[in-house]
């Protein structure tokens, strides 16, 4: 081992294939390490994790891992929001730029074998659950039931349109769509994500079941309260924190919150241990 | 341990013995006024080294830690990058470091390299460094209104991390070693064998000198324990919030804090470097977030978080230590009082009552 090769500051070059638009100012960008071997160690990477993206020059921002392992393609799908994702947005294909990682806890979807997995994502925040809802459907066997619930402020912001259409039409989960306001085009359900539970024919399994919830912090206070409100366990409802991160390894203290990291002892914490930790979603 | 003594006149031979044996040797000077300060030596100022003087506000940490260091150095070219990460392999000694700021390294030391990934650029400036501690023994000089080690546990004499520890017994040095580099350095015909008698008279130095310190009144394991229950009033950190000023200066000029940011800048039209730079959780930008959400918004939300990060049980335990070594520094620096021991105290006399009252008084 060189020395270089156990600096944890140190990316590998990657190497932008193309650009996929998904919404308003998110973009899916597919990517792939220069070398081959990197590509093979980071695809061992869990649902949930995150890798820190290198734009040479503007920065280094930590990012979801919207792909599953079980997947062949790696990307980023990056909301054009600071300097560093601004960065990334202009960048072209075939250009370079570098990506550490995999780093963070992940879910521990092993645990979870056997159980129902009920998804609520609000706008992006299908962005860190489609990992773990496509992985889910390809050990579709290890679990017991499969829900996704997804909501967007409008149908044009809906994320992974094509991604969803396949869900929907799959038998080993069961989707349902909302949107706050539809339009012309829309003749899904309208309403926040939380009245989906209301819809008739939806049954939202209490025991046995893991609710991975991820969306703003409204959605998410809403959500938190309508579930517990069912009786879930607030030990059965995961979620993962979005912090300010430089180093993604423990280091600059930026995503500190209470006695964890974000980064390395999360971004998946349980609605028990993000209570504890006291401070906004 | 092994104890050696040493004629004063020949003190500074050390430092003469480590710069030749290619040591760049940091060592403490008097500026002008009150100032002090670490600085390399040279031929030129060699003489001018002072054993006692007020320790300097900007903590030795920096050798370390540098308070600007490159982690990168990226050169753009045909479309492609080089990316050459940049460690320091200087081999430096810091002669006359208190004990305060030995326990301050290995402070950090424990949060760099004892967790699940090792900083490579500390690891490398650490395994370079020998450390020259200083007792503090002069109430004049050595000691000042702020110092409050003995609260902290950390001095006035360390007891460990270091290689060499000098002791000034007034008319002769007392020299210990701390590591196995320490004492392969004493074992040379210029150290005499230290006698019992030396020892007796280090002790009677050590209790005297611990009876001069003005702050003693930092009562650590109350607050720990406070902090570590979340048993203090939201209105005992509001009342520290108020105080502070947000200028950062306490997690600047702390031995303990570890936190950084990081940025690129350009040197060329094709040449980048990252660097790294101290941040303070004091300041608003610490946890705001690219679009502008910021979790952590209340200024004594910050305070709070940092005497958490510095005093929690769960944050001893697996650094070995409090992230606060006594050093004064924040004492002196902070224009709102709001320095640890001040803050041990405002939180130690809010929270202790509340612990009395039986539960039917507390409601209101």
């Amino acid at each position: 081992m060189s020395a270089a090769s156990d600096n944890v500051y140190l990316p590998k070059l990657a190497v932008l294939d193309r650009v996929v638009d998904e919404i308003a100012e998110v973009k899916t960008f597919y990517w792939h390490f220069e070398n081959p071997d990197e590509q093979k160690a980071f695809r061992r990477f869990r649902p949930g994790q995150f890798a820190q993206v290198s734009l040479f020059g503007a920065g280094e921002f930590p990012a979801s891992l919207p792909p599953s392992p079980t997947e062949h393609d790696t990307f980023f799908t990056v909301r054009n929001v600071g300097s560093c994702t601004a960065a990334l947005h202009q960048l072209q294909p075939g250009e370079r730029f570098a990506v550490r990682g995999p780093y963070g806890n992940g879910f521990p979807m092993n645990q979870y074998a056997g159980k129902n997995l009920v998804f609520v994502a609000g706008g992006i925040g299908l962005i860190p659950l489609r990992s773990c809802i496509v992985y889910a459907l390809a050990h579709r066997d290890q679990f017991a039931s499969l829900q996704v619930f997804y909501g967007a402020r409008t149908p044009r912001e809906l994320m992974y349109r094509d991604t969803l259409r396949q869900w929907e039409q799959s038998a080993g989960v069961e989707c349902h769509l909302t949107v706050d306001r539809a339009g012309p085009d829309w003749s899904g359900h309208v309403g926040v994500v939380g009245s989906l539970f209301e819809r008739p024919g939806v049954q939202l399994p209490v025991a046995n079941t893991i609710a991975f919830v991820c969306g703003p912090p409204v959605m998410f206070r809403f959500v938190i309260k309508d579930l517990l409100a069912m009786g879930l366990p607030e030990a059965c409802i995961v979620s993962t924190l979005e912090r300010y991160m430089k180093c993604g390894v423990g280091k600059c203290g930026h995503c500190c919150i209470g006695v964890a990291y974000v980064c390395v002892d999360g971004p998946v914490f349980t609605y028990e241990q993000i209570k504890k930790l006291g401070e906004d979603i | 341990m092994k104890a050696r003594i040493l004629e004063p006149a020949r003190v500074l031979s050390i430092v003469d013995r480590l710069r030749s044996s290619g040591y760049e040797v940091i060592a403490p000077f008097l500026g002008r006024g009150r100032d002090t300060f670490f600085e390399p030596v040279t031929d030129a100022n060699r003489d001018r080294i002072q054993i006692h003087l007020p320790n300097p506000y900007y903590p030795p940490k920096r050798f370390v830690l540098p308070h600007i260091e490159r982690l990168l150095r990226i050169h753009r070219h045909d479309g492609t990058y080089d990316i050459e990460p940049t460690c320091d392999h200087t081999q430096r000694a810091i002669f006359g470091i208190r004990s305060c700021d030995v326990a301050g390294v290995y402070h950090l030391d424990r949060f760099y390299l004892g967790r699940e990934f090792r900083d490579v650029y500390y690891e490398k400036r650490r395994k370079n460094l020998f450390l020259v501690n200083v007792v503090c023994t002069d109430p004049e000089r050595d000691i000042d209104d702020a110092c409050f080690c003995v609260c902290a546990d950390t001095g006035p004499a360390a007891r460990d991390h270091f290689d060499l520890q000098l002791m000034d017994l007034g008319d002769e040095f007392m020299v210990v070693a701390g590591s196995a580099a320490g004492e392969a350095f004493i074992d040379d015909p210029m150290f005499r064998k230290a006698t019992p008698a030396h020892l007796e008279k280090r002790r009677q130095i050590l209790t005297e000198v611990r009876k001069q310190f003005k702050t003693t009144t930092s009562w650590f394991p109350a607050t720990v324990r406070y902090v570590s229950q979340d048993s203090i009033l939201e209105k005992t950190w509001e009342a520290i919030g108020n105080r502070c000023l947000e200028c950062g200066g306490c997690t600047y000029v702390c031995p303990a804090c570890t936190c950084f940011t990081v940025t690129d800048r350009h040197t060329g039209p094709d040449d980048i470097e990252r660097v790294r730079m101290w941040d303070a959780c004091a300041l608003g930008g610490f946890t705001r977030m690219a679009g502008g959400h910021n979790p952590r918004r209340a200024v004594h939300d910050r305070r709070n978080r940092r005497f958490f990060r510095k005093l929690a049980h769960y944050f001893i335990q697996r650094e070995l230590s409090m992230a606060c070594m006594g050093c004064g520094r924040c004492v002196a620096v902070c224009h709102g009082d709001i320095g640890m021991p001040s803050v041990v105290e405002m939180i130690r006399r809010a929270t202790a009552p509340v612990e009395k009252l039986p539960p039917a008084a507390q409601t209101p």
